[in-house]
């Protein structure tokens, strides 16, 4: 009570954020948010198109979860395959699956990036290829070991069985990719982990591990995404819906003023470009709860970029897209149009890089944009502009600004696309 | 009461823009001008240089007997500035022994120990250096009548028409006569001849700056027994040489490693080597003398062409580079009476029907015949204006004197003996109305030339050695090419960057005339293009080279990753052995094989290992062939060299056959 007590007053001087009158009472918008939402969960009962139901499974990739025991398996006949080669005096070499950008396919039923069927042979004995396809062997019998003792390591915990091979982790875990596409499993299936790095904060109860979590409960911090997603279930949730930050900084700023009881959400953050398991987590609640997921993101191209990874998933694992990515992410704010319509002040925009501004063409290139031409709308004025403004202009109004007038009244005027 | 400045008085107030800002850097900029000066002087009659440079280091107490002053011992200790007050020793000396003693405990325990940095001698202020800097040529010489002026007397203001300098300032020699007027008060030494002359022309002479005119002490002609001619200068300056150190990044000529550490940073070396690499059409000698024998040097740049860029031509003014004052100027000068004819000879690029057109475009009153030298100040300003706005066509390169691709690259090959080099030589462009031409040299390797990029500048064939930070060509370097691409690798490389900018005007930043700005888009597009272009050429070169090492290479680069598969390969056959043993899973028919051997020990790691050993020889001995048939014998295309001609008193012995003649040189 002493917490609203202190809001109330606050409210009272208002003279220096703009746009405060003209707000309607929370119970207002709560009932407006309350009809979306319901509105939202019925429509969207119907089941995900798949590759098979779009004649595509032919000419794309992509994989599915696995029991550990086929991951077992197909690596037991994989290495038998290599064994026999070896043993005829021909060297060996496995055939990749490229990931390259070329071998990416948009498709737009599917609203998410595919993996086309394009595959590179990787030949020990030829001197471009014969570190990756030392460190390709090495892993796969690195996994092959997880698989029989069952347990879960970390990618870094995999880096270090052999630094001197890997050298360093970005080589290593490029080729985890290479074997989760060569398996045909996910990455979780290989029992390899990220560590964590996703938050979540709000009007969520789920089981991690069989403890149950209130996720309103977790102090200022909240709950760190469990890396693993096969341990968790038993979602329960009242809000209304998802709210999606970009960064740390506005995350803390909701969840220390408790956002989520005035309106309630859950709120999910990767700090920045999203990690695996915050994808698998936004996606498992999106499915079970049935809540629209509503994105706050910095107004610049990386921005955006980072929204598409959560909604169409990332060039890097698309053959992993059907898993990872959470469709209908709407683009709530802060948004290129938003700069002058909520008066940001000057100062606290920032001119766009060069490479911001290529950075912006590119993406209004990406079909992903282009589908949405509200998106496309937003985006020219960026790159028109060439400014750019974080989150954390808001702060301008008052540190509390976001989360008192800015996303109340986003929310009231069903301000997203 | 304030009286009017000469405009020695100026430059003797405001010698630091003349880039005499410390006693080191007068030595250095006394000896460029006077090098430079002498470059200019032989290349006018279109002759190759030899200049010969000594600097000669003049103990104080032989400088006092030089001005007649008698050396006089401290008497009074306590009166100077580095009296060692007992305090002060105390703590001087405790520090020494601590330092000892930490010494004394290293050697105990076998470490080795950096050489400790001999104690600093105290130095006060005013023990200055003293230096006599002489700098003989071969090039024109002098009108005896001509000498006192030409030094005793500065003049201000620009020269008439453009042209593409090398001093940056026109002050030459005056300047240094200037500061041995301001720091020692002798006076400077010309002895000069012209061809043809049977005398030499000897002067000494210092300036009376407040009267800005020479102050003549000898003038006289004397026997000229060598038909020499040329200019040599002498002057006595302070100066610092021992501590002017550099925190640069160009490495030095492997003939130096030899001196003594004294010698290895010194700006003026620099400045001799990389005048050698822009001009490799010139001889320079270049001594050093003192009293201590060890810390002499003697160093000579070899000439390795006779091949001389043309002596650049004077040009006219571009209308688009001219500012109202200059206008005014060329009005006051101009031989031309109307308006007409002043457009058409006083400029470049403006023809008879542009002349008209331009006259009826600035407004009714003026016209063709109008008399040049009424033109108000307002009318000035339209024309300057028109000129500003109007559209000509670029002034061409023509009038300028690049090094030449050719010299540069054998600049480059001399100094530097790189491993590889590219060069390129750009088409001339345009700065507000000023023509340039960027040529660009990239070496790789090379003796002494650290990891990295080596960056070598030049401006109208000098070399730039200060305040490199910002200069259009080091950021160009650092920010804008990407080496990877080229296969260069911007740190592990011994990169040599050379990059040489001829105009008219060069637009320099800075007080010290030191640095090309970054902030001319024009020229640094040229800088990067320039670069760029050898860099595609040495791209080539490297990756034939890459090619042929992993030739060499391949096999041991493969077999280094046998033990690493096997091992993988081997622990996972193994567990899949012990699980097919324990009938936990069922496998193939060939597979059971395999697995069964395993088991049994009949395949091993060893196995895996000879196999895949086997298979790399082969692949191996195949590629290698395959290699072979495609690139055959090549060639490395045939550079030119300069073979130096022998002195003519040389006894030679001729074998004569009926083809040639083989000469025995003895």
């Amino acid at each position: 009570m002493a917490d609203k007590k202190k809001r109330r007053r606050t409210d009272s001087d208002s003279d220096s954020q703009p746009f405060k009158h003209l707000l309607k009472s929370d119970e207002q918008i709560l009932q407006m948010l309350k009809s979306f939402s319901s509105s939202f969960a019925s429509s969207s009962t119907s089941k995900p198109l798949t590759l098979a139901d779009l004649s595509l499974a032919s000419t794309c990739r992509e994989v599915s979860d696995l029991p550990l025991s086929s991951v077992q398996s197909n690596i037991e006949s994989l290495v038998l395959q290599l064994a026999h080669q070896i043993l005829s005096g021909q060297g060996f070499s496995f055939t990749v699956p490229s990931r390259a950008s070329t071998n990416q396919l948009y498709v737009p039923e599917l609203d998410r990036i595919v993996l086309k069927d394009k595959s590179t042979i990787r030949p020990f004995s030829h001197i471009s290829s014969v570190r990756k396809t030392t460190i390709t062997t090495k892993i796969l019998s690195l996994i092959h070991q997880l698989s029989l003792k069952n347990i879960h390591v970390t990618k870094r915990d995999l880096f270090y069985t052999d630094v001197k091979l890997f050298q360093d982790q970005m080589q290593s875990d490029a080729v985890l990719d290479d074997v989760s596409c060569m398996l045909g499993c996910t990455r979780s299936s290989l029992n390899v982990i990220a560590a964590e790095k996703g938050v979540v904060v709000g009007r969520l109860i789920f089981s991690d591990n069989g403890d149950m979590i209130d996720c309103t409960k977790m102090g200022m911090g909240g709950k760190a995404i469990p890396p693993n997603i096969d341990r968790v279930g038993d979602m329960q949730s009242d809000a209304l819906f998802i709210l999606l930050v970009e960064k740390d900084a506005a995350y803390i700023r909701l969840a220390e003023d408790r956002f989520y009881n005035r309106f309630p959400c859950i709120i999910v953050t990767a700090k920045g470009q999203p990690d695996v398991a915050t994808r698998l987590f936004l996606k498992k609640m999106k499915i079970e709860l049935k809540l629209p997921v509503l994105a706050l993101v910095d107004s610049d191209p990386y921005g955006l970029k980072i929204l598409s990874v959560y909604g169409c998933g990332s060039k890097n694992m698309s053959y992993d897209s059907a898993n990872l990515t959470t469709p209908d992410i709407k683009w709530l704010g802060i948004r290129p149009s938003d700069l002058d319509k909520y008066k940001i002040p000057e100062q606290c925009r920032l001119p766009m890089t060069e490479q911001d501004i290529k950075t912006g063409k590119d993406l209004l290139e990406e079909d992903f944009v282009k589908k949405n031409p509200a998106w496309v709308e937003e985006l020219n004025l960026m790159v028109k502009t060439k400014q750019k403004a974080e989150i954390q202009a808001l702060s301008s109004f008052g540190f509390q600004y976001l989360s008192e007038v800015y996303l109340p009244l986003k929310l009231q005027q069903q301000d997203w696309i | 009461m304030e009286s009017e400045k000469s405009p020695a008085e100026f430059f003797a107030e405001n010698k630091n823009i003349a880039g005499f800002d410390n006693p080191g850097k007068c030595l250095y900029t006394t000896v460029r001008e006077l090098v430079e000066n002498a470059l200019d002087s032989a290349e006018s009659i279109s002759e190759l240089p030899v200049v010969e440079i000594t600097i000669e280091e003049i103990v104080k107490s032989k400088f006092n007997s030089m001005i007649g002053l008698v050396d006089r011992e401290r008497v009074d200790a306590e009166l100077y500035d580095d009296f060692e007050t007992a305090k002060a020793r105390e703590k001087r000396l405790a520090k020494e022994a601590r330092a000892q003693e930490l010494q004394a405990k290293n050697a105990a325990l076998g470490k080795k120990v950096k050489e400790s940095a001999a104690p600093k001698g105290v130095k006060g202020r005013g023990e200055a250096s003293f230096f006599r800097v002489t700098c003989k040529d071969n090039g024109r010489g002098m009108p005896h009548d001509d000498i006192p002026n030409m030094f005793g007397r500065v003049l201000s203001g620009t020269k008439y028409g453009l042209k593409q300098t090398r001093g940056k300032f026109g002050l030459g020699a005056k300047m240094a006569l200037i500061w041995s007027k301001m720091s020692t008060g002798l006076p400077i030494e010309i002895s000069s001849s012209m061809k043809s002359q049977n005398y030499v022309s000897f002067c000494r002479l210092d300036i009376d700056i407040h009267r800005n005119i020479p102050h003549i002490h000898l003038h006289e002609k004397r026997d000229n027994k060598d038909r020499w001619h040329g200019a040599e200068i002498q002057v006595v300056i302070e100066g610092n040489w021992t501590t002017y150190r550099v925190y640069s990044i160009i490495a030095f000529p492997i003939i130096l490693l030899e001196f003594s550490l004294l010698f290895k940073h010194s700006k003026i070396l620099h400045y001799m080597r990389q005048m050698a690499v822009i001009t490799p059409y010139a001889q320079f000698l270049f001594k050093f003398v003192s009293d201590s024998p060890d810390k002499n040097v003697t160093i000579k740049f070899a000439r390795r062409t006779d091949v001389m860029p043309p002596v650049p031509v004077e040009t006219k003014h571009h209308p688009s580079s001219v500012d109202i004052l200059l206008i005014k100027r060329l009005i006051a000068e101009t031989s031309k009476t109307n308006l007409m004819q002043f457009l058409q000879h006083e400029f470049v690029n403006i023809g008879k029907s542009l002349a008209e057109r331009l006259i009826g475009e600035m407004g009714p009153d003026f016209s063709p015949k109008m008399a040049v030298k009424s033109l108000t100040d307002q009318q000035i300003v339209r024309i300057h204006q028109l000129f500003r706005q109007a559209k000509f066509d670029d002034p061409s390169g023509d009038c300028l004197s690049p090094a030449g691709e050719y010299n540069l690259r054998l600049g480059i090959i001399k100094e530097l003996h790189p491993d590889m080099v590219a060069t390129y030589s750009g088409s001339a462009q345009v700065f507000e109305g000023h023509p340039f031409i960027v040529e660009a040299g990239v070496s790789l390797g090379g003796k002494d030339v650290k990891h990295g990029l080596n960056i070598f500048r030049f401006a109208n064939r000098i070399p730039l050695l200060f305040e490199q930070g910002g200069d259009v060509v080091t950021r160009t370097a650092l920010k804008r090419i990407n080496w990877n691409t080229y296969k260069i690798n911007q740190t592990q490389d011994k990169i040599g960057v050379f990059v040489s900018i001829v105009s008219t005007k060069i637009p320099f930043k800075g007080t010290g005339k030191e640095y090309i700005g970054d902030d001319i888009s024009e020229i640094a597009t040229a800088v990067k293009a320039a670069i760029k272009q050898c860099c595609i050429q040495l791209k080539s070169k490297i990756v034939k080279k890459m090619q042929a090492r992993e030739q060499q290479e391949r096999k041991r680069n493969l077999s280094k990753y046998i033990p690493d598969a096997a091992n993988a390969v081997y622990d996972v056959l193994k567990e899949m052995a012990k699980s097919h043993a324990s009938k936990k899973k069922r496998f193939a028919e060939k597979d059971v094989d395999i697995l069964q051997k395993v088991a049994n020990q009949l395949i091993t790691k060893e196995t895996l290992k000879e196999k895949l050993t086997e298979h790399v020889e082969k692949v191996d001995y195949e590629m290698a062939l395959e290699y072979a048939t495609q690139s055959g014998v090549s060639e490395e295309p045939r550079e030119d060299i300069y073979l130096q001609s022998l002195d003519a008193t040389s006894n030679f012995l001729d074998f004569h056959s009926t083809t040639f003649i083989f000469r025995l040189v003895q």
